[in-house]
């Protein structure tokens, strides 16, 4: 039988799944991205330095990795030379944003699909928030008004978590949470002006004059983010996964992973990054080839060509194509569905043997939760490998700080020429993030952007091959066909943001 | 119906105290506006056009009071597509109840444009974004524009946008309805300039408008309360992008921005954006972004 599951809450944005579901399985999944408002054409004939803001509006959520990317794309363009103050100042951004969003989307979009909320009924303790939300529950459910504690229900049927502690503790951290995550936006509102769309990020640097007291304030709160990460998320993931060990199998993708790396050691455009860029395909890591990117179109609501390369992006709306299922496009990496993601980023890095310290802790954890490494690729795989990028991360931004020289420049000067192009890659918290820039007399002549989320919701390519998240969808068991609280599951460890996939 | 007595007489009351000042109010009345009424308390119902959530975002990065306290104590977050933990028909049915009277008074809130000239752009279930707000048109006691795009349009509506993206107040009007909209811009959008207008309507009722934007936070321009103002009129200018000194020769449009960012600050008053040396980009204005020829900065080319 077909059943339609969206919309998919706790999530950003417009997604919806189309499945087909037979004797409990699924065995087909329609991604289907359901808003488009053509940020590509809405470009067009801009001035270039408008980019690295109109594009941070694609996405409320990760606009930093947009304004990186956009930023990186017009500085190889341009042949702009980004005093080291500047690159800095770029990952410190963009870092914090990665915390604060590994932390959302765990506890505030992801938990509620294993945590039992009416557990706080049973909250004898003394602690005054908790006492004041089981309180609020309490009355909200005697209160006879429809929805009682809204938005935490109702909620979908299934198996939620059934130790009482725990279940207590999650909330207690879904709380906490919603504190830290606004650390880690203060840190990065102290360069980059403010969370969400910083308008300090600019191609050559940041317009912010580093100085002691930006250091400092920087340093504490990623250190509060930095405990919460260990003390806290580290635990949380584990002691859910331990409750739930079939999702280190369940929500398994069946093709390559792409990464582009992140947050570079030096402001050259080919510097090493903490995490390294590359392609696994067959199970081979390859380096990246932006021009093996193609964007098919067969299933996607546009009449313009399928099979572009990415410098001849083309954009046509056609909301009403007969084949079409989605607005999102089709992107592949020479032909191959491939998913990007914390997961992707982390299986790149180890593959390679890149950074010793992700190597220590994909063993560690993989230990901890009885899986192999191949283990990564399932829902709480995804999960663990945004833990482990959020530590390694929060280590990064400390050792960053002391690179920070406030007697110099965080901006490079320079007049942008009549024309250039160039790419600019980087990864969001989503994953892999490419933006393409073409200037002709001093206007953006061509501006593409292929998102993470484009790739792990993409519809079928143009040879039928499914998308990242519905290769991961089809052979799963569903108790409920009608809401399948087991496709939410999978869904949230991808973190789609559909405002990002079809912008 | 005593509850909505009440309401009618705290908003009598207001109307007085908005006249007179609350000192002069009955010890009672003046307690009464000061406490949380139940029934004040609004319902919302939050939906997604044509946005980006940067303002669902960062109305999570509220302080004093913070994102649980106000969706515990001063509001009823019915439906949000990023905290619910409902979700497909579950939550189609939910916002169905609401949108056809049946579950009780709620205010619709909005954040994102309406693609009026394509509205199979954005889509809830199965239903078109524009045909929620229609449903929704006949039962909500009011809108709240959450963010620029609600309220103008924004980038989704700027020169040459394929969709035909309008404001929900534009929307309304081109369909013949005039339903009560506040208008609270910003891209994103300030979380005080949107709870504290909740908690507006909760103690006190509808707040003070000007261009249908509560008054309290964009009676006054950007600049003329900015601390660089006296570099300005010392005409101690920025040169290049990174300099101190008022930004004004860089493109920063604080002198035709209504906002009070200046005094405000962003991120728990860590920071603003020509704290860090940044032009303003006006993004609070009804023609934030619109023109390709209005480019964000003024600066040197080749």
């Amino acid at each position: 039988m077909k059943v339609q599951i969206g919309p998919i809450t706790r999530l950003e944005g417009h997604l919806s799944i189309n499945t087909t579901v037979e004797n409990n399985i699924i065995t087909n999944a329609q991604s289907v991205g359901e808003m488009f408002r053509g940020f590509e054409i809405i470009l067009r004939g801009r001035d270039p330095l408008d980019a690295q803001q109109i594009t941070q509006r694609i996405c409320g959520v990760c606009p930093y990795a947009h304004a990186i990317a956009s930023s990186y794309a017009q500085e190889n363009a341009f042949g702009i030379k980004t005093p080291p103050n500047g690159r800095i100042m770029h990952n410190l951004i963009q870092g914090a944003n990665h915390l604060y969003d590994y932390l959302l989307h765990f506890y505030q979009l992801s938990a509620l699909d294993f945590i039992d909320v009416t557990a706080i009924l049973k909250y004898s303790g003394s602690d005054h928030k908790l006492t004041a939300l089981r309180d609020w529950v309490k009355a909200e459910l005697a209160s006879g008004r429809p929805f009682p504690a809204a938005p935490f229900l109702p909620r979908l049927s299934g198996k939620y978590l059934a130790d009482t502690d725990l279940n207590i503790g999650a909330l207690k951290h879904y709380m906490e949470a919603l504190e830290i995550q606004k650390k880690a936006n203060r840190a990065s509102a102290i360069f980059g002006g403010k969370f969400p769309h910083s308008t300090a990020i600019f191609p050559g640097g940041c317009t912010q004059n580093p100085n002691i007291d930006h250091i400092s304030s920087y340093r504490s709160l990623i250190f509060d983010v930095k405990e919460f990460i260990h003390q806290k998320y580290i635990p949380d993931i584990l002691a859910v996964a331990q409750a739930f060990p079939e999702y280190w199998k369940i929500g398994r993708s069946q093709g390559g992973f792409l990464s582009y790396g992140l947050l570079p050691f030096g402001p050259e455009p080919d510097s090493a990054r903490l995490f390294a860029p590359g392609v696994i395909l067959n199970g081979q890591s390859e380096a990246v080839n932006f021009e093996a990117i193609k964007e098919d179109v067969k299933y996607s609501r546009y009449s313009s060509p399928s099979g572009l390369k990415v410098r001849d992006g083309a954009l046509t709306p056609a909301p009403h194509k007969e084949s079409a299922y989605s607005w999102i496009k089709a992107p592949r990496y020479n032909g191959h569905m491939v998913e990007v993601g914390a997961g992707a980023r982390v299986l790149v890095d180890y593959t390679q043997g890149h950074n010793p310290t992700i190597k220590k802790l994909v063993n560690k954890y993989a230990k901890i939760a009885g899986i192999g490494v191949d283990g990564l690729n399932s829902v709480f795989g995804r999960h663990l490998c945004r833990a482990i990028s959020a530590v390694v991360i929060a280590d990064f931004l400390l050792a960053e700080t002391e690179r920070l020289d406030p007697k110099a420049p965080g901006m490079a000067i320079y007049e942008l020429p009549e024309s250039g192009e160039g790419f600019g890659a980087t990864e969001a918290s989503r994953g892999a993030l490419l933006h393409y820039i073409r200037v002709k007399n001093y206007k953006i002549d061509r501006y593409e952007c292929v998102v993470p989320t484009t790739w792990n919701c993409s519809p079928m390519d143009d040879k039928d091959q499914p998308g990242a998240l519905e290769s991961a969808l089809i052979g799963t068991r569903v108790e409920n066909p009608a809401e399948q609280i087991e496709a939410n599951r999978i869904i949230h460890s991808f973190d789609p943001c559909l405002a990002c996939a079809v912008h | 119906m005593p509850d909505l007595d009440r309401r009618k007489f705290l908003k009598l009351a207001l109307c007085l105290s908005s006249a007179f000042g609350i000192s002069n109010l009955p010890e009672s009345v003046q307690a009464a506006l000061r406490e949380i009424d139940a029934a004040a308390i609004p319902t919302l119902v939050y939906l997604h056009g044509q946005s980006c959530t940067g303002c669902s975002i960062s109305l999570l990065q509220a302080d004093d009071p913070n994102a649980v306290t106000m969706i515990t104590e001063y509001s009823k977050l019915a439906f949000h597509t990023d905290l619910s933990a409902t979700s497909g028909k579950q939550a189609l049915s939910l916002i169905e109840e609401y949108f056809s009277g049946r579950a009780g008074k709620y205010f619709l809130a909005v954040e994102g444009a309406v693609p009026y000239d394509m509205p199979e752009a954005c889509v809830i279930g199965n239903k078109t974004f524009a045909d929620h707000l229609m449903a929704a048109a006949k039962t909500m006691e009011g809108a709240v524009a959450i963010g620029t795009c609600a309220s103008y349009g924004g980038i989704p509506a700027a020169e040459g946008n394929p969709t035909g993206a309008v404001s929900i107040k534009e929307f309304y009007k081109r369909q013949g309805l005039k339903p009560l909209i506040i208008n609270i811009p910003g891209c994103s959008v300030h979380p005080d300039w949107v709870w504290k207008t909740v908690i507006h309507l909760v103690r006190l009722g509808l707040p003070d408008l000007v261009n249908g934007q509560p008054k309290l936070f964009f009676e006054r321009k950007i600049h003329n309360q900015c601390p660089r103002y006296h570099d300005f009129q010392q005409e101690i200018f920025a040169k290049n992008l990174g300099d101190k000194g008022c930004l004004f020769k860089l493109g920063c449009v604080g002198p035709d921005t209504y906002a009070d960012c200046s005094t405000r600050w962003w991120n728990s008053r860590q920071d603003w954006c020509i704290g860090a040396n940044a032009p303003c980009i006006g993004c609070a204005s009804r023609l934030f972004a619109s023109k390709k020829d209005f480019s964000f900065y003024r600066h040197r080319k080749g």
